[in-house]
Formats: C-alpha cells, sequence, structure tokens
C-alpha cells in the first residue's frame, strides 16, 4: 500500500487554507467523468481487481486505472463495494488529473465510494474513512464555503481513520490529520491546533520514516512553532524528506511531491539560513 | 481577529476605476499572529479578486503585503507609505501622526464594534492583578507590550511588572495555564469568548477585565487619500457584507457588517496612550 495515498495530503493542505480564497461555488459536482479507450481495456471483474488491487496505486498508468474504476463503477458486488478500493482510484486518478473542473468529479466519486462502502457495512475499515477523507479534501480545495462547512467531517473522518488504520500509506491517516491541524483556522476560530499537529506528525515520522511527506508536513509544523530549535529540526526534517523523494520511486506522486518541497524550501530560506 | 484582518483587506478598492500600471499596495499588519505570511499574502491576493470581481474593478488593481512582526510592519509602512492599511489598535495609536491615520472603518461582529480583554488565571489562585506582579503572563497579544500597558490596563499597571511570555498560539497560553507553566493567560474577546469550546484540565476565570476598547479597522492616510477615496472605500466595505458572494464571506469571518467609524471613537483611546505609562 505504500504511496496509495499521494498527492492529496499536499492538495489538502491547499484546500483547507481559509485563507486560499477562490470563487464562490454551488457544491460539489454530481456527474462523473467520462472515462476514454474504454474498449482497449482488459477483461477484469471486481473478484480480479479486488484480488490484485495492490498493483493499482501512483505507479499504475492511468488508463489501467480509468479500466479498473469503470469494472466499480458497474459492480454490484457488496462485498468489493464495501471496501475502499473505488475511492482509492477515483482519488489516484483525480489527484494526477491537471483540469481541475475533472479533478473535483473524480473526487467526489471518490467520496460517493466511500459513503457507499460505510452505507454497506465498511465502517470499521479505516481505510474508506481515509479515502473519504482525502477525496472530500480534494473535492473543496477550491470553494472556501464548502472548504469550512466540510472541516468538522474532514476532521471526524480522518480521526476514524487514524484510531482503526493508522498505518495505511505510512501513516497516511496521521498525515493527513496533522496536515488539517496544521493548515486550518487555529482556535478560537477553528480547529487548527499545533500542538496536536506536531503530535500526529512526530509519530507518523517515527513509525512511518521512508515516506516524504511524512518529513515534509513535520518540518512545516516545526517550522510554525517558531523558536530555534525547532526551526533547527524543521530543517534536518526537510533535508531528510527531500533526500527520500529524490531517491526513492515515488510515480505520478514524485512531480507534485517535489513542487510541495520546493514551495517549502523557499519560505525555510526566508526564515534562516539558505536552504541546502 | 487574525480572520478579520484579512477579511478586510479583500475588501480594498482600488483607489481608481482604471487599473494602475503598478497595484495600490495595502499593507496589512497583524502582530502575533500564527497566519503564515506566504498563506496570508497569497489569500489575500486571491481575496481581492474576489473584490475586484464584485465591484467591478479591474483585476489587479491592488495588491497587499502582510506582516506579523510589529518591527516589520512599522519598516513597511514607512517604505511603502500606503493610502490603506490594516493594522492594530496599538500600531494605528503609535503611527498615526507619523503617517496621518485616520480610521475608516470597524467591522461589527456579534453586534459590537468593541471588545474587552481579560486576564485569565486558575480558578481561586490569585485574587488580583497586584498579586500576578513578577509572574509569568502569556498570550498572542502580548507582541505590543506598550498597547497593553497603555490601553489595556489603562495605565493603571505596567505590562513590564509581568515576565511576559508572548505565543502566536492563544490554545498553547491556556494549556499551559492549565498544567501551571503559566500563571496567567491575556485574552482578546474572540478567544474568550472560545474558552467554552476547550476542555482545559483545570478552570479557569478573569481576573482582570479590561473597559471596552474599540475594535480597529481599516485606516487611510489622510493626507495621501481624498474624502472621496475614503467615503468610497468605506462603501465598499457596507455593501460587500449585502452582495450575495460577499454575505458568504462576512458570516464566514463572523462579521455582521461594516461600519464607517468616526475618529472620536478613538480619541478616548489616544488620550490613554499619550498619557499612558
Amino acid at each position: 500500500m505504500k504511496g496509495n495515498k499521494t498527492l492529496s495530503d499536499a492538495r489538502l493542505l491547499s484546500a483547507i487554507l481559509i485563507l486560499s480564497f477562490m470563487s464562490g461555488c454551488a457544491g460539489l459536482p454530481r456527474d462523473r467523468v467520462r472515462l476514454d479507450r474504454l474498449s482497449d481495456c482488459p477483461n477484469q471483474t471486481a473478484d480480479t481487481l479486488s484480488a490484485e488491487q495492490n498493483k493499482l496505486g501512483p505507479l499504475s498508468d492511468t488508463h489501467a486505472l480509468a479500466c479498473a474504476l469503470n469494472v466499480l463503477r458497474d459492480t454490484q458486488d457488496h462485498a468489493v463495494r464495501r471496501t475502499a478500493l473505488g475511492s482509492r482510484l477515483c482519488l489516484h486518478l483525480a489527484e494526477r488529473e491537471l483540469n481541475s473542473e475533472k479533478r473535483e468529479k473524480f473526487a467526489t466519486e471518490g467520496v460517493d465510494f466511500a459513503e457507499a462502502a460505510l452505507a454497506q457495512g465498511g465502517d470499521g475499515d479505516g481505510a474508506v474513512h481515509y479515502y473519504l477523507a482525502a477525496n472530500l479534501g480534494l473535492a473543496v480545495r477550491e470553494h472556501i464555503t464548502l472548504a469550512m462547512e466540510n472541516l468538522g467531517r474532514l476532521e471526524s473522518e480522518m480521526k476514524q481513520a487514524v484510531a482503526l488504520s493508522p498505518d495505511i500509506d505510512d501513516g497516511g491517516p496521521r498525515r493527513l490529520l496533522g496536515a488539517l491541524y496544521l493548515k486550518a483556522p487555529a482556535w478560537p476560530n477553528g480547529i487548527g491546533d499545533l500542538d496536536k499537529a506536531l503530535e500526529l506528525l512526530e509519530k507518523a515520522v517515527k513509525d512511518h520514516p521512508g515516506h516524504p511527506l511524512n518529513h515534509l508536513f513535520y518540518a512545516q509544523a516545526l517550522w510554525h512553532d517558531g523558536d530555534e530549535a525547532s526551526l533547527s529540526q524543521a530543517k534536518a526534517e526537510f533535508a531528510l524528506g527531500e533526500k527520500l523523494l529524490a531517491e526513492g520511486n515515488w510515480g505520478y506522486s514524485k512531480e507534485p511531491w517535489q513542487k510541495e518541497f520546493a514551495e517549502f524550501a523557499q519560505e525555510l530560506g526566508e526564515s534562516g539560513p539558505s536552504h541546502q | 481577529m487574525r480572520k478579520i484582518c484579512l477579511f478586510i483587506v479583500s475588501l480594498l478598492a482600488p483607489l481608481a476605476v482604471c487599473a494602475a500600471p503598478n497595484p495600490e499596495m495595502i499593507v496589512v499588519c497583524y502582530p502575533g499572529g500564527s497566519v503564515n505570511v506566504k498563506d496570508a499574502n497569497g489569500a489575500m491576493s486571491s481575496m481581492l479578486r474576489v473584490v475586484e470581481r464584485v465591484g467591478q474593478w479591474q483585476e489587479n488593481s491592488f495588491n497587499s503585503v502582510f506582516s506579523t512582526k510589529p518591527d516589520e510592519c512599522r519598516k513597511l509602512m514607512t517604505e511603502k507609505n500606503p493610502k490603506f492599511a490594516i493594522t492594530s489598535l496599538g500600531l494605528y495609536l503609535e503611527l498615526r501622526n507619523q503617517h496621518n491615520l485616520l480610521p475608516v472603518a470597524q467591522p461589527k461582529i456579534k453586534g459590537r464594534t468593541s471588545e474587552r480583554y481579560r486576564v485569565m488565571i486558575q480558578k481561586d489562585k490569585y485574587k488580583s492583578l497586584d498579586e500576578l506582579k513578577g509572574k509569568t503572563l502569556g498570550g498572542t497579544v502580548l507582541e505590543e507590550p506598550s498597547f497593553i500597558s497603555k490601553i489595556v490596563f489603562a495605565g493603571k499597571y505596567d505590562s513590564a511588572g509581568f515576565i511576559l511570555k508572548p505565543s502566536n498560539q492563544a490554545i498553547r497560553a491556556l494549556r499551559s495555564l492549565s498544567k501551571g507553566e503559566l500563571d496567567a493567560v491575556i485574552l482578546n474577546e474572540q478567544q474568550f469568548g472560545g474558552l467554552g469550546s476547550l476542555h482545559l484540565e483545570k478552570p479557569l476565570e478573569a481576573v482582570f477585565t479590561s473597559e471596552e476598547i474599540p475594535l480597529m479597522g481599516v485606516v487611510a492616510n489622510s493626507v495621501t487619500t481624498t474624502e472621496e477615496e475614503r467615503t468610497r472605500f468605506g462603501k465598499a466595505l457596507k455593501e460587500m457584507c449585502t452582495d450575495a458572494e460577499g454575505k458568504k464571506l462576512c458570516e464566514l469571518f463572523g462579521v455582521e457588517s461594516f461600519v464607517n467609524v468616526d475618529e472620536a471613537v478613538y480619541e478616548p483611546m489616544v488620550k490613554l496612550w499619550h498619557e499612558g505609562k
């Protein structure tokens, strides 16, 4: 499952920035993205996809993900629909989609898949909550009123993911919840809480030191902490995360993550010695 | 207050109908704020675009620069010499003569255009502010100790009499207070109003409550702006909260409306500032 949830973390950061005001919105898009070249898809069933679901991730090509999603759209297999698979596939597709309208449609479909999974008894599966939150964050990222309306739900779903499956996606639930607390409006105006963010992200780094974003987000939290010792530690965490990113095979996630690292490098550089 | 500051800046009208070759710079100062400057600047830019659309002004007519550090704010005010600015009350009082600052608009929150500050302690631990002398005092509003001494304490207490522990996280300061790591924490009205949502280990109480202090909003340089510009700006602020899209933003930030403000509202504060220790 390594790297299954990828740049949604980074994008969620943007989504939950109270400060990133964009134009208003009416709500999440309800229509689906039309998938192309389906005639080229291999013969697959929900069962076969479920059996091989770990092969579908950031390293998969987009057409393979679209073919898999198409199968899941039509399946009535309750066992499969109760899992996070459909939601996860939507997230992968959304993350790599450059068109914002399509991205939101994929993410919204991912929320729908997760909600359907919950309705069919998937409530005890942390991955369902995790991918629901990741997709929801992605879907509302450019709509401040929607983002604010959904902060409570994002927190609730992420908390359940942390409680049920803290280790999926290399500590993804803690990483995502930590990012939420880091970037959300702080008390008394919101749920933002630097202490909680530091605690969650430190734990994510400790338990899953191989994931670049764990180090990046922890570095960001340390940087927000503000004192000299934290700044020094932030730089060390940043350097470690950057090294992991450069040396690892992160598939489609690599490029957007590099962008995230580059943006934070600029902030680090402005607050102290130049980034090395 | 952070959100209010950011909200207000989104409402700033450009100073001319046609876009200027160089956008008019708005200085936004929020001492003690926890907001990331990069995020704030980016957000304000986005918010300004919303205002430009709502007010049918040309895009990118104006820009903003944000700081949470008082020294940097002073420098920005000098360097940029902005026509309009958003400052804390403390910075307004300090810089008003130097930059000919004139209040233009105030936010109204929960029916009020003023607030009280409170010094919070663990319940029953101290009986008065006098007992706190030489003790630790935390909070987000301590970046401006002169403001605390002269305005919040109305010159009756000197903030230098406490061991000040400024923080950009109010909730962290309150946790420290609850654990006994701090002796007291000073809160603004919004923070005090949010105490009910916290689950702290020990109950807190206010050992000091200030008089009513007017909320600070937008100020203008009275020399470099015209009366017409200031009036237009105030009108834009008021209309924002009745506009369909603007209303959502107002609700989001908890601001009921914006009101024009007379300089006289701040006269008691100016008096305290000059008389204060």
